[in-house]
């Protein structure tokens, strides 16, 4: 017969001890050591009492797979059994070792169930009964003989393995060694112990009673350790989600009140341990998953949720996931697991298109480009409320629409910003933030169809609608230079790589035409921007004197705001009694002048505040944007940068008050619009008959016009070729 | 050139014609197709915009166990409601 050494490690264990050393007496194990790691109660004085060796270490020198090595080192029974301070075992515990190593000369371990207290909380009691009752589920034989059975466990079987209640041969210790891991040494030898192609043992005789008696919170820190201590052994990361996790709750809690049910528990008491219930299994995943996030955490918290106050986040673990136990300590954190992404960035997308090339597109058909109807399709960037450049985009698809195109939207979400929005919502925001539009919107390009033009609109698209095939032509709406959007970045050189592709570009300006054709040496050709006449027009309404409105957009680096600021400061300074009002931003900014904040405004609000200002100041560092035109509808005179693109609309000396991009200068273009009224009349009526032609109908003209040409373009192609 | 040649030339001349012709009938049904596609799919998103609001997919939601016992016991419910209804109409009449 085998000798048995039993080990137990305690800290304040004096609850359960006496009677756990009044067991091992009745079961007859041939040597016990209780190792004490800084004891407050009666503990040691219940281990000497008993008569059984006692060890003391200091309270920082315990560690659950150190402390273990050490036991096992200091006994010397063939077999050691681990037993935790609360854990009694119940009779035939000893013989059902026993025989467990009697099974196959590989078993390197045997463990057994733990069974309930009868005060255990119904959710420990029958978690603890279910979990068990799981590792016999295959063995269990007709005549119900099964359910004491030894089952032999092998490689590819559970690792489970628990330092509660185990058994190990000496010789597999000796071999494997616990890790020196602060917690899960046990499941970590557990897998350890398969891969070395030992074997163990689940004795259903083995069992102890056991429960651990904490409070919810307790309970929660314990989780949160226990999963930490997973995923630094085993790598584990506990998945999480709120609707999974209110499933599991739900699921949990009703086997509870069965459970109650079974063993008679109603009324009150089934009431109160139902929310003790609820709270245990949420607190429970919470915790769970935080436990296995925890390197994500800072180390004060860290500290605060462990019930055993470890915030360390793991080095010990690292090394030992690393040496197996027993080598040096790495000072490596450990290394963080990231899923792969649902979907691919827009960088993916685009080395794509620069290994592959463009999908082919159709071969032309003659006369393709003066069809009556075109099968149209634009893709588009992820878009919120008052995105203008959406704005531009829908206000002349709708018109194409209207004209008998047919016509679909294909949103390209490669950053997943519309992640959650599913298809008929955008279709709905389409329509309720810019424009009517009765065709499809799809997300994604799985339903695709093909077109006569696939429509790029945003740098962020055109790599996409590169890829899409059936296409008889692409064609690219270019509502600004976006490269100047970004500094020297990534982002910067892939908006620049968008030009390149022979696209044919629809561009919203002459100014940027030019710039697209000369700098890129892109087919191109302009559209002018309408204005909504029937909301932009002069309000009947008093203007207030000396009331200057400024579209102080921050978030938007091109509008220059900071310059903007610093003249109207000037100004200030100038003309005390000058009223300014900024608009266009939630934001309330700083300045080093007072001034009146209207947020963002509504295309009515603002038509109003356009009819009742006296100067508007709006700057863009890039294309022209509709805003000032939509103040010239209102009667508005406006002041905006020169040298950059308005002079491509308006002409140098337009309706337009254009200034260098100098405080001072700025400053002195609204000063002289304020002070001399017969200029200041002037620029307001040149303005209103200078956009009258301006409209979105001529806008759909110029990009219809576009589109035609980029299948005629492809149809010359064809003929030069043949 | 031979008046054999001539005709040939004719000849495919006319078959060129008549292809290009079908090309063009086909694509023009492939716009008619592509618009009632169009057309067909907007009005449906139009009505599964509280749907897709809501995150509901319903052939998934009905895929989950129970949902079709609870729809069978719903309508089974109805039945019975509608059953006792009529009696109870017929009975009043009477």
């Amino acid at each position: 017969m085998k000798s048995v050494s039993v080990v137990i490690p305690v800290k304040d264990g004096e609850r359960y001890l006496e009677e756990l050393l009044a067991a091992l007496a009745r079961e007859g194990n041939d040597e016990t050591l209780v190792i004490d790691s800084g004891s407050r109660d009666r503990s040691r004085e219940i281990a000497r009492a008993a008569g059984v060796e006692l060890l003391e270490i200091a309270p920082e020198e315990f560690a659950h797979g150190r402390t273990r090595n050490l036991a096992a080192e200091r006994t010397t029974g063939e077999l050691i059994c681990f037993l935790t301070q609360d854990a009694t075992p119940c009779p035939g515990w000893l013989d059902a070792y026993r025989e467990a190593f009697t099974l196959d000369e590989r078993v390197g371990a045997a463990y057994g169930p733990h069974l309930p207290r009868p005060d255990t909380s119904p959710m420990i009691a029958r978690e603890l009964t279910e979990f068990f009752a799981g590792f016999q589920a295959n063995t269990a034989t007709a005549n119900g003989d099964g359910a004491r059975r030894p089952v032999i466990q092998r490689a590819g079987d559970p690792s489970f393995l628990s330092n509660v209640n185990a058994c190990y041969a000496r010789a597999c210790w000796e071999e494997i060694r616990f890790r020196d891991v602060a917690y899960s040494e046990d499941q970590a030898f557990g897998a350890d112990l398969l891969a070395a192609g030992w074997a163990k043992v689940y004795h259903p005789g083995a069992a102890v009673l056991h429960a651990h008696d904490y409070s919810a919170i307790e309970f929660m820190r314990r989780y949160f350790d226990e999963y930490r201590g997973l995923r630094e052994t085993t790598g584990h990361i506990e998945p999480f989600s709120v609707p999974a996790t209110a499933q599991q709750v739900l699921r949990e809690v009703t086997a509870d009140q069965r459970w109650m049910t079974q063993h008679g528990i109603s009324g009150a008491t089934r009431a109160r341990w139902t929310a003790r219930a609820l709270t245990h299994h949420t607190g429970r995943r919470v915790f769970s998953a935080a436990g296995s996030r925890s390197e994500r955490l800072p180390s004060p918290l860290r500290r605060r949720l462990s019930l055993e106050g470890r915030a360390a986040a793991g080095a010990d673990a690292g090394a030992a996931a690393t040496t197996g136990g027993g080598g040096g300590v790495s000072p490596l954190p450990p290394a963080t697991h990231i899923e792969k992404k649902l979907s691919g960035e827009v960088y993916d997308v685009a080395a794509q298109v620069w290994r592959d090339g463009p999908a082919p597109l159709l071969d032309p058909l003659p006369g393709m480009a003066e069809r009556e109807r075109l099968r149209l399709a634009m893709v588009i960037p992820p878009f919120s409320r008052g995105s203008g450049g959406h704005n531009t985009l829908f206000q002349i698809f709708s018109r194409l629409e209207r004209r008998g195109h047919t016509c679909s939207v294909w949103l390209a979400d490669y950053q997943g910003y519309s992640r959650d929005v599913w298809p008929a919502v955008l279709r709905h925001d389409i329509n309720e933030f810019f424009a009517p539009f009765q065709g499809p919107v799809y997300k994604g390009f799985d339903q695709w169809q093909g077109a006569d033009v696939a429509i790029a609109t945003g740098w962020q698209t055109v790599h996409g609608t590169l890829q899409l095939d059936q296409c008889r032509a692409r064609a690219y709406i270019v509502n600004d230079h976006e490269p100047e959007f970004y500094a020297a970045s990534a982002e910067q050189a892939l908006a620049a790589d968008t030009y390149r592709h022979d696209m044919h570009c629809i561009a919203a300006s002459p100014w940027l035409r030019d710039l697209l054709i000369e700098r890129y040496d892109s087919s191109a050709e302009a559209f002018q921007l309408g204005v909504d006449h029937d909301t932009y027009r002069p309000r009947p309404v008093v203007r207030e004197p000396n009331t200057v409105i400024y579209y102080a957009r921050y978030v938007t680096p091109r509008r220059a705001v900071p310059i903007g600021l610093m003249a109207l400061a000037e100004l200030k300074r100038r003309r005390p009694d000058v009223r300014i009002v900024l608009f266009g931003t939630g934001e309330m900014l700083h300045a080093s002048f007072p001034y009146e904040h209207v947020d963002v405004l509504s295309p009515e609000q603002l038509s109003w505040l356009y009819s009742q200002a006296t100067v508007g100041l709006c700057l863009s560092l890039t294309n022209f944007s509709l805003m000032p035109k939509e103040m010239l509808a209102c009667g508005l005179p406006c002041v905006e940068l020169a040298g950059i693109s308005a002079e491509s609309i308006f002409g140098a000396d337009g309706p337009l008050e254009l200034a260098q991009l100098d405080p001072n200068r700025i400053a002195d273009a609204m000063e002289r619009l304020l002070i001399d009224q017969e200029h200041w009349q002037q620029r307001s009526d040149r303005g209103i008959e200078f956009v009258a032609s301006h409209t979105w109908d001529h806008a759909t003209d110029e990009v219809e016009a576009g589109l035609r040409h980029a299948l005629r373009e492809r149809e010359e192609a064809a003929t030069t070729i043949r | 050139m031979s008046a054999a040649e001539t005709s040939s030339e004719h000849s495919l001349e006319s078959e060129n014609e008549l292809l290009r012709s079908r090309v063009a009938a086909l694509e023009a049904e492939l716009v008619k197709v592509q618009a009632r596609t169009n057309t067909a799919v907007g009005q449906w998103q139009e009505r599964a915009y509280w749907l897709d609001r809501w995150h509901l997919d319903l052939n998934a939601l009905m895929r989950k166990p129970g949902a079709a016992e609870l729809r069978a016991a719903v309508r089974a419910v109805r039945t019975v409601t509608r059953a006792f209804r009529r009696a109870k109409r017929s009975l009043s009449r009477s």
